[in-house]
């Protein structure tokens, strides 16, 4: 074994020392090369975000590079961070898992002189210039329940249907919404919360669980993308439209039958599209030093001009999709 | 046919199963040094031919090649463990638990999780040896019940962070050169050789694989010998969950899942067979390292980054690689025995016993 | 009776889950949402006895949840492209038993373990899949739902069919000529082989046949609503292997039962309705689970028997 070992050393020297590598067409390019990193790139929100990214770098005349774990994954994102940081990209723009895990290898990106931008999840302040905030966790938790407690009429029971119980995003979000509770609708009960693991079917099959379990529910409350349509199809299929409300977070397009049947009242969103959008300009504006520290307002392409809160670009309010304007998005 | 290691003819090294192995590491090492690597706008060398991604490689790949090792006596056993990845997760949260919550140092805390790792380990072996169950069933279950575990402590939302630098140091720094968790990786990796190859115990491993009925006849303490191995890789699946929190800085409950898999695809490519009684630690090694660069070489790759597609060809290409490291296995039986009918042209038909 | 006692105890584990059920969470009995989970479990059901058969005869398959994901988008991308519902569903069957037909292949004719071989077919299939797909939504006619019967009639008939399906099973199983020579291979391949079974012959058919009872679930699993999920399918494997072992059937092969699988799948997949009517934390639903399979097979050792078989 080990002559064979030496034996391949020297055979890997020899070619080696045959092999250069290549020498770089970007080297010629002087194209900027913005790397956006979403939780999930299987995840519609995520999609429809690279979208809006698209745009901005075609915009912008900018290489975008896009990449992300396959499901939520905080060990998957170091991973691909440290892959562009050896890489030598420009500007990352990333919306991040787990906050401080990835705050290091971020800030090992700037170190090199790399730009960095945090969308949808910040990271730790010090390890990125801006944050582009679709808006707080805070502002989508009070949202959802002001728009839950609408429907009830201010009393009654209702669910969750989240991700998986260990998804960060969700349990903030989840934290607000039972602070909102607390705060504000004595009437209302939060009877239970199942995970749906980001599974359509699954979420269908809780949704159902749920109805039965609980005779007295009036809504079910979806806070990750695919438990809307879930859910919604549960209802329809117990007949109970109409009986048992449905909100979420979801995209229009999963969702745009449901809301013309009269299943799901609301679906909140952020224009994901925009938020892509914004991100992407914010990143090149950052790289090319044209969005400092301090600024307190920043106008992004065909999107006008947004505000800045200390070091967060702010999107907006959350929007509400329902009957009235959700045809007129697609993604 | 599994007889013996022939003796070392230049031969019979170079065409083992570890020797193509080796080969194929090489050439594809060499494949991703060449398109992987570039000069940047920036004149400064990046990609795949760098120091930085080489260590980045290493780092990336001491958790799974921890469990890797883990599992190659397990498997030259004929046995198996499923539930090293789940068992990693529940580690990681206790000790994060041990620490915060209790209030206890870090070595302690440390020594915590690796004592929790060691009684996972036991319960397998318990059930495995003392109930002759079968161990796919019983790691099967104690891969749910593991993570399940993990969950109901944590309520699947607490997630442990904060830990101090002269911890996460272990994960993210270097040390003497080399990321921290290469030399633990390294040293593991050692100790597995020289237990597995060299002393009488783990040479006891490749017998009982072969045969259990057989070693049991021998004299060979089989029960005891199984749940050693089972035990051990409960206590090398908790150190995993230390580095893995060491590196991440969080301890989650969600921590290793899937990790088992990409584990036993090492062991497998690396030559050790799921039947047992074939197998070697040199192998595990290289097929660690034949899936760790093929997951961060294609990375590297220009075509492949702007495909999004880095994960998903690495999982298609990797379980390719696998069918066709089974199958080349299973050429020279076939040549031999094809070449074998030949020759006996003339003499009784013979019935090829079944594989 | 001793000879049934596996599965007898599963059973009685089950009556007891109900009866507590009944007595604690009567909302548990109504009609609708019992039908509406009998019908989301029916394709599972379907995987599952496919699954049986496979580890009857000492093999194992655990890319059938891949397999399930492929099918349902092929057959939901064909759907959508506007092909009529009857060579939708015949696309799927199509699509599982070109899947099962390699597996089977490498682990027949090749002789490769199986529990490598669909290790290395479910991770291609999924990220062949996750490539191509991206995790969209594909949509579906409305037509394709039910296969337009109206919701009841069609709920009813997926779980009228999968149960018919069992009882073939079952049947075919201790009946048929074929079903022995499964348990024949899976007790001793040698004797099989000797007695003039090709041992090779029916692990490759069982293969193709779990290829194209998973297109059948597909199928049965896409005219439920009128969207499909990629990730559809994912942890299958697992939930079906599960069910097959705590109904005894013994993963040495040559012994158990569709009737015992039957018996193991319900309690396990009331296990997740059961938290929710009893108002327990979802957190546990693992922990309880692993902890039914341990329970099923510890038992299986304290009565002395080698892990079943």
């Amino acid at each position: 074994m080990k002559s064979l070992l030496l034996r391949s050393f020297l055979l890997v020297g020899l070619l080696l020392s045959a092999v250069a590598p290549v020498a770089s067409a970007a080297a010629a390019n002087q194209k900027l090369v913005v790397a956006m990193l979403p939780k999930a790139k299987g995840n519609a929100y995520f999609i429809s975000c690279k979208a809006g990214a698209e745009k901005a770098a075609k915009e912008l005349g900018v290489e975008l590079l896009f990449d992300g774990p396959t499901d939520s994954n905080a060990a998957k994102q170091n991973e691909i961070v440290e892959n562009w940081i050896t890489l030598g990209v420009d500007v990352i723009v990333a919306a991040c898992e787990n906050k401080e895990g990835i705050s290091t290898a971020l800030r090992k990106a700037q170190k090199q002189g790399i730009k960095v931008v945090t969308y949808d999840a910040d990271a730790l302040p010090d390890s990125r210039s801006f944050f582009v905030n679709q808006a707080t966790p805070e502002g989508i938790g009070y949202t959802l329940m002001d728009e839950a407690a609408r429907l009830m009429n201010d009393e009654g029971e209702f669910d969750i249907i989240t991700a998986s119980l260990t998804a960060s995003n969700q349990q903030e979000w989840t934290k607000y919404i039972k602070a909102r509770l607390a705060e504000k609708y004595p009437k209302i009960k939060l009877a239970g919360e199942r995970p749906c693991d980001d599974m359509k079917d699954k979420a269908q099959s809780e949704a159902t669980a749920m109805m039965s379990a609980n005779p007295n529910l009036k809504l079910i409350m979806a806070i990750c993308s695919p438990g809307v349509p879930g859910a919604a199809e549960a209802v329809k299929q117990a007949g109970k439209t109409g009986k048992v409300k449905v909100i979420g977070l979801g995209l229009p397009n999963e969702n745009k039958r449901y809301v013309h049947e009269g299943v799901t009242d609301s679906v909140i969103l952020w224009n994901t599209m925009d938020l892509g959008y914004l991100s992407i300009y914010a990143g090149v504006a950052v790289a090319k030093n044209e969005l400092k520290a301090g600024a307190t307002s920043f106008k992004a392409g065909s999107l006008g001009t947004f505000e800045i809160k200390g070091d967060n670009i702010l999107l907006g309010k959350p929007f509400i999709f329902n009957k009235a304007n959700i045809d007129q998005f697609d993604f | 046919m599994r007889s013996p290691a022939p003796t070392s003819t230049w031969k019979s090294v170079l065409f083992s199963h570890e020797g193509i192995l080796l080969l194929v590491l090489v050439a594809e090492w060499v494949f991703f040094y060449h398109f992987g690597t570039s000069i940047n706008r920036r004149g400064i060398v990046v990609g795949f031919g760098t120091v930085d991604r080489q260590f980045d490689i290493l780092r990336h790949s001491c958790e799974i090649g921890l469990l890797a090792l883990a599992l190659t006596p397990i498997i030259l056993t004929a046995g198996i463990d499923l539930s090293v990845g789940s068992l990693l997760g529940l580690c990681a949260i206790l000790f994060g638990m041990f620490w915060h919550d209790y209030g206890m140092s870090i070595p302690l805390a440390a020594a915590g999780a690796l004592l929790v790792g060691l009684l996972g380990g036991s319960l397998n072996a318990v059930l495995i040896t003392r109930l002759r169950l079968p161990p796919l069933i019983v790691t099967l279950g104690t891969y749910s019940l593991f993570r399940g575990l993990a969950e109901a402590i944590t309520h699947g939302a607490v997630t442990y962070t904060d830990f101090p630098a002269s911890f996460l140091f272990l994960g993210q720094e270097r040390w003497h050169g080399l990321p921290t968790q290469a030399w633990v990786f390294f040293a593991v990796a050692a100790l597995m050789g020289l237990l597995v190859h060299r002393t009488t115990f783990g040479r006891s491993f490749r017998a009982i694989g072969f045969s259990p009925e057989g070693s049991r006849y021998a004299g060979l303490p089989v029960e005891r010998r199984l749940a050693m191995v089972y035990v051990i890789a409960g206590l090398v699946s908790a150190l995993a969950g230390l580095i893995y929190t060491a590196r991440l800085g969080q301890a989650k409950a969600d921590a290793g899942t899937g990790y088992e898999l990409f584990a036993i695809t090492a062991v497998v490519l690396g030559g050790t067979s799921i039947f047992g009684g074939v197998g070697s630690v040199t192998g595990t090694l290289l097929g660690v390292a034949a899936i760790a660069v093929l997951k961060n070489g294609l990375a590297c790759l220009p075509a492949v980054m702007r495909m999004n597609g880095a994960e998903e060809l690495s999982g298609m290409l990797t379980g390719a690689l696998l069918l066709v490291a089974l199958a080349g296995s299973v050429l020279p039986k076939y040549l031999s025995n094809w070449r074998a009918s030949r020759h006996s042209a003339r003499s009784q038909p013979q019935t090829p016993s079944a594989a | 009776m001793n000879r049934y006692f596996r599965e007898l105890s599963v059973a009685g584990a089950l009556a007891l889950l109900l009866a507590m059920l009944a007595i604690v969470a009567p909302a548990f009995y109504q009609p609708q949402p019992l039908l509406s989970l009998a019908t989301r479990e029916a394709p599972t059901l379907v995987v599952a006895c496919g699954m049986t058969l496979v580890i009857i005869c000492r093999e194992i398959d655990i890319s059938v949840g891949s397999q399930f994901s492929v099918c349902s988008v092929g057959a939901g991308l064909l759907a959508a492209h506007g092909w009529p519902p009857a060579l939708v569903a015949l696309a799927a069957l199509f699509f599982g038993a070109v899947l099962g037909a390699f597996n089977g292949f490498l682990v027949a004719v090749l002789r490769l373990p199986s529990i490598v071989v669909t290790l290395a077919t479910m991770v291609s299939l999924r990220q062949g899949l996750n490539l191509l797909q991206q995790g969209e939504f594909v949509n579906l006619p409305d037509s394709l739902q039910w296969f337009g019967l109206p919701q009841s009639d069609g709920q009813w008939t997926l779980v009228a069919s999968a149960l018919v399906l069992l009882a073939v099973f079952a049947v075919a199983l201790r009946h048929l000529a074929a079903g022995r020579f499964v348990y024949a291979v899976g007790s001793d391949t040698e004797a099989a082989r000797l007695a003039g079974v090709s041992p090779q012959g029916v692990k490759f058919s069982v293969f193709v046949l779990m290829g194209v009872l998973t297109g059948l679930a597909a199928t049965m699993n896409i005219i439920q609503s009128p969207q499909v999920q990629p990730l559809s399918g994912s942890g299958l494997e697992l939930k079906v292997i599960a069910a097959v072992v705590v109904g005894g059937v013994a993963i040495s092969g040559g012994r158990g039962s569709v009737w015992g699988m039957f018996v193991g799948l319900l309690l396990l997949a009331c296990v997740s309705p059961a938290l929710t009517h009893l108002h327990i934390e979802a957190y546990w639903e693992k922990a309880i689970q692993g902890t039914i399979i341990l329970l099923a097979v510890v038992g299986d050792g304290l009565r002395g028997r080698k892990g079943g078989g």
